[in-house]
């Protein structure tokens, strides 16, 4: 391995020691990034690698653990009194995922906020000068925009971008600090990343430094000069990108041969399918095609933007299928809203709980019955002692704590907060249940106890659709498991297969089929 | 990258102790502080030296019940999109519109008393379903959508009527309505219980009520278990305006008059008790109970202050306040029933 001496280089950014332990759990370890005055450094590893750990220790949003360092560009402090300040007077900027873009107002509106408007001696905003000012930023970041344009007008690549040039307008000389960028392309549609890397090679090629984290390997080697990987908190390797190979990288992330690439679609020969999916097209699925079985755990695998939420969205008819056919049970089925979709026995647990599935004011009663108000509707009127045994019983079965039926959603902890998610749905036996994140900021006891309710569903007949990010979760927990890569089904493993690795490698190594 | 919280959690996070239940003492505090606040100041009117002689007596009692019929109507008309979270200012213009579509459709066009207060309450509904249809397909903001056809609605009633009181032949029926007593009870109050007895049971006993504040509590969250969002929040504006007609109805029957003017003022003081109710009873939520206690409150407030001889600045002073401080309070024990203190 050529791990770098950067010596003789002159090195902007540089990290020693560097380590984050939350409650017991290390998830990064001794890390030693350096990064080079005028390089493209691109930071990879798989979900729970400890990447986005590493660049919130950087912004100084979490707090190291004691005993590492960090030093930018001469600002240097232990790293556990590193702070957001002392990562601007260094002049790390960082520009995250969504660019977090002002779309009602202007781009020179937006450029302003960063940094103060152009005023005059009366305190009056100086429009021409700072139209002006915005022309000269949009000409030094090759944008090719009208100062006055809205934001939301722009195209996305163009978004970030402006985000990018509002993060580096202040910079001295033109490319002095270090610009972090976490995965700009991963919501972006593939005809626009093209457009976002040509510019930023324009930048490196300026001398900008760039630190570039993403999931996409080939645009990694076609725009890093070196890449650091991470796996499980370590630091694996640092290299320069010119000689390798994408299946080398997906070899350092995933930590083992690969030995059988491209599998064979396993072949279930079973008559029970609950629902089965032709051709699905919806929003940025481009056709997906896959058979669910009764008593099956499918699980769905693919990094960030590939399309599986919007999958379980159109299943569940809050996202309208726009092409495709569906069987649901034998019949053809075709959700327009959740209501049809849970006439036909779908349940879905959606992604974020907090906004999406609980009602936070409302008590965990109400919650818990929010899926069959109507059952309790008998001699006209709601049967409010009937809901409340049946509340009272779930929140035992499902060890709901406090074990009260009347506390309110909201003050409950996460993992509380899930089971009652979880009930809600679960009691309504359905045929299909579509699982989003089901984990998600959960403990590992309410974890466990929520697996345990979905094993007993699918021991009942309840086919299960089931996306998560944690890989590890997902090969423990699925029967069989489907990889989606740019709205599309690209792989299907099982068996022996169905390993954290095997996900990991499947999700990376299925090269974009460009529309 | 969405998501904060740690990956890979241990058992120090599962051992994490749950929020405990508020002690008993504070809860029922929460819930009877205004009743009880309420009990105190007729005691105090009562024993005073400048209201003893005029405040506790049937007569007065009898007036405040009477005429605080319309403003308790108002009020519960809106608790009812307020339970979806939408506000609707136009309850007070409603208010005078079904008073004179009512009134003028029984006096000036001599149609049947049962068919002239039927138009008052459809003309309520109308304004009502126009409303809804704003904020709830067009996504207008409802403070504003309804401000709108507040305004609008009062300039309309003041072009038809320009602006002069119709007192003539408003019929004797609807005059006994408001004025007039069963068993010693202002009859309007048995148009009141039955407004408040139909709410509470839309509220608390139907799936409808339930549906409401599911979509009050979170819009997403409702759409996910399949509720239909904006046919909820469209007909709790129909519901809100045919209520606020009935309201106007009441008012031109306890007045014997259709004035085009005082519509609009109702607005602020239905709001007041809405808010002021949603601190009690059923503390967080907007409740039937609550609500009339609060009209109660503000009316009892302002009638004390004016027998022991405060002027005309006192009611929209104490409204004003009242409002303020119930909705301070009510925010705060919203905020803290979420777990965002």
């Amino acid at each position: 391995m050529t791990h770098a001496e950067g010596g003789a280089q002159d090195v902007v950014l540089r990290t020693t020691g560097l380590s984050k332990t939350f409650a017991g759990t290390t998830v990064l370890r001794n890390a030693n990034l350096e990064v080079r005055r005028g390089e493209v450094h691109a930071l990879l590893g798989g979900n729970g690698s400890g990447k986005s750990t590493l660049i919130k220790l950087l912004a100084g949003v979490y707090r190291a653990d004691a005993g590492g360092r960090i030093e930018v560009q001469g600002v240097c402090a232990d790293a556990d009194e590193w702070s957001p300040s002392m990562a601007r007077s260094g002049g790390l900027h960082f520009v995250h995922q969504d660019p977090a873009v002002f779309g009602a107002l202007t781009v020179a509106e937006n450029l302003a906020i960063g940094r103060g408007f152009v005023c005059t001696a009366t305190g009056r905003v100086n429009w021409p000068a700072t139209r002006r000012r915005t022309a000269q930023i949009l000409e030094r970041f090759s944008l090719d925009v009208s100062p006055d344009t809205l934001v939301a007008e722009l195209r996305p690549a163009d978004r970030t971008m402006l985000a990018i040039a509002r993060a580096l307008q202040d910079q001295e000389g033109a490319h002095d600090g270090v610009l972090v960028l976490d995965e700009p392309t991963a919501s972006l549609p593939a005809w626009e990343v093209e457009i976002l890397l040509a510019a930023l090679r324009k930048y490196a090629a300026a001398g900008q430094t760039i630190v570039y984290v993403s999931h996409r390997l080939s645009e990694v080697l076609e725009l890093a000069d070196r890449v650091t990987v991470l796996r499980d908190g370590a630091q694996v390797a640092t290299r320069e990108t010119r000689n390798l190979t994408e299946e080398q990288l997906v070899e350092l992330i995933v930590g083992r041969g690969l030995d059988r690439v491209f599998p064979e679609r396993s072949e279930r020969v079973s008559n029970d399918v609950v629902l089965s999916v032709r051709g699905l097209i919806a929003g940025p699925l481009r056709g997906i095609d896959l058979d669910l079985h009764r008593g099956e755990i499918l699980g769905v695998a693919g990094l960030l933007g590939s399309g599986r939420s919007a999958l379980l969205r159109a299943l569940f008819g809050d996202l309208l299928m726009t092409a495709g056919q569906i069987q649901l049970a034998g019949q053809a089925y075709r959700p327009s809203r959740p209501a049809r979709a849970m006439k036909a026995g779908i349940a879905m647990v959606p992604e974020d709980r907090g906004t999406e599935a609980l009602f936070g004011s409302l008590s965990v009663r109400e919650n818990l019955s929010a899926s069959v108000v109507a059952r309790y509707w008998a001699r006209a009127r709601l049967q409010h002692r009937r809901e409340h045994l049946d509340a009272r019983s779930l929140v035992e079965a499902y060890d709901v704590r406090p074990a009260s039926d009347q506390s309110i959603a909201g003050t409950l902890s996460g993992g509380n907060q899930q089971k009652i998610v979880m009930a809600r749905w679960l009691r309504r036996d359905p045929l299909v249940l579509l699982l989003d994140e089901p984990t998600q900021g959960v403990d590992v006891q309410a974890r466990a106890d929520i697996y345990e309710h979905v094993r007993r569903a699918v021991a009942a007949g309840t086919a299960v659709l089931l996306v998560t990010s944690d890989f590890e979760e997902l090969a423990h927990v699925a029967d069989r498991a489907v990889v989606v890569r740019e709205g599309r089904v690209a792989a299907e493993v099982s068996g022996a297969e169905l390993d954290p690795h095997r996900l990991t490698e499947l999700s990376y190594l299925f090269k974009e089929t460009t529309a | 990258m969405t998501t904060t919280t740690n990956r890979r959690p241990t058992s120090g996070e599962a051992a994490a102790v749950p929020p405990r239940g508020r002690p008993e003492l504070l809860g029922f505090l929460e819930k009877y502080a205004l009743a009880v606040l309420f009990v105190l100041l007729c005691l105090y009117f009562s024993m005073s030296g400048a209201t003893a002689g005029t405040f506790p007596t049937m007569a007065n009692l009898r007036n405040v019940l009477g005429s605080e019929s319309v403003i308790a109507v108002a009020a519960l008309a809106s608790i009812v999109p307020l339970t979806c979270g939408q506000f609707d200012l136009s309850v007070g213009a409603v208010i005078g519109l079904a008073s004179i579509v009512t009134g003028s459709a029984a006096a000036t066009h001599h149609l049947p008393v049962i068919v002239a207060v039927f138009l008052g309450i459809l003309s309520g509904a109308v304004i009502g379903t126009f409303n809804g249809w704003l904020v709830a397909h067009r996504g207008v903001n409802a403070l504003i959508a309804t401000l709108g056809t507040s305004t609008l609605v009062a300039g309309l009633v003041s072009l038809y009527t320009k602006n002069q009181i119709l007192s003539v032949g408003i019929p004797d029926s609807l005059i006994n309505l408001g004025s007039g007593q069963t068993l010693g009870v202002p009859r309007t109050l048995y148009a009141l219980v039955l407004v408040a007895a139909l709410v509470y049971y839309l509220l608390r006993h139907t799936p409808y009520g339930r549906y409401l504040a599911s979509v009050g509590a979170s819009p997403t969250s409702a759409r996910l278990v399949g509720l239909n969002v904006s046919r909820m929040i469209l007909s709790s504006f129909v519901l809100s305006g045919a209520l606020s007609g009935v309201a106007g109805v009441l008012l031109l029957a306890r007045a014997g008059t259709a004035n085009p003017q005082v519509g609009p003022g109702f607005t602020l003081a239905a709001l007041s008790a809405a808010f002021l109710g949603a601190t009690a009873i059923r503390p967080g939520t907007f409740n039937v109970m609550g609500t009339l206690l609060g009209v109660l409150f503000v009316a009892v407030s302002v009638n004390g202050l004016v027998l022991a001889g405060a002027a005309d600045w006192v009611e929209p002073t104490f409204n004003g306040a009242a409002l303020l401080v119930a909705v301070t309070l009510s925010t705060a024990i919203a905020r803290r029933r979420a777990g965002r203190t």
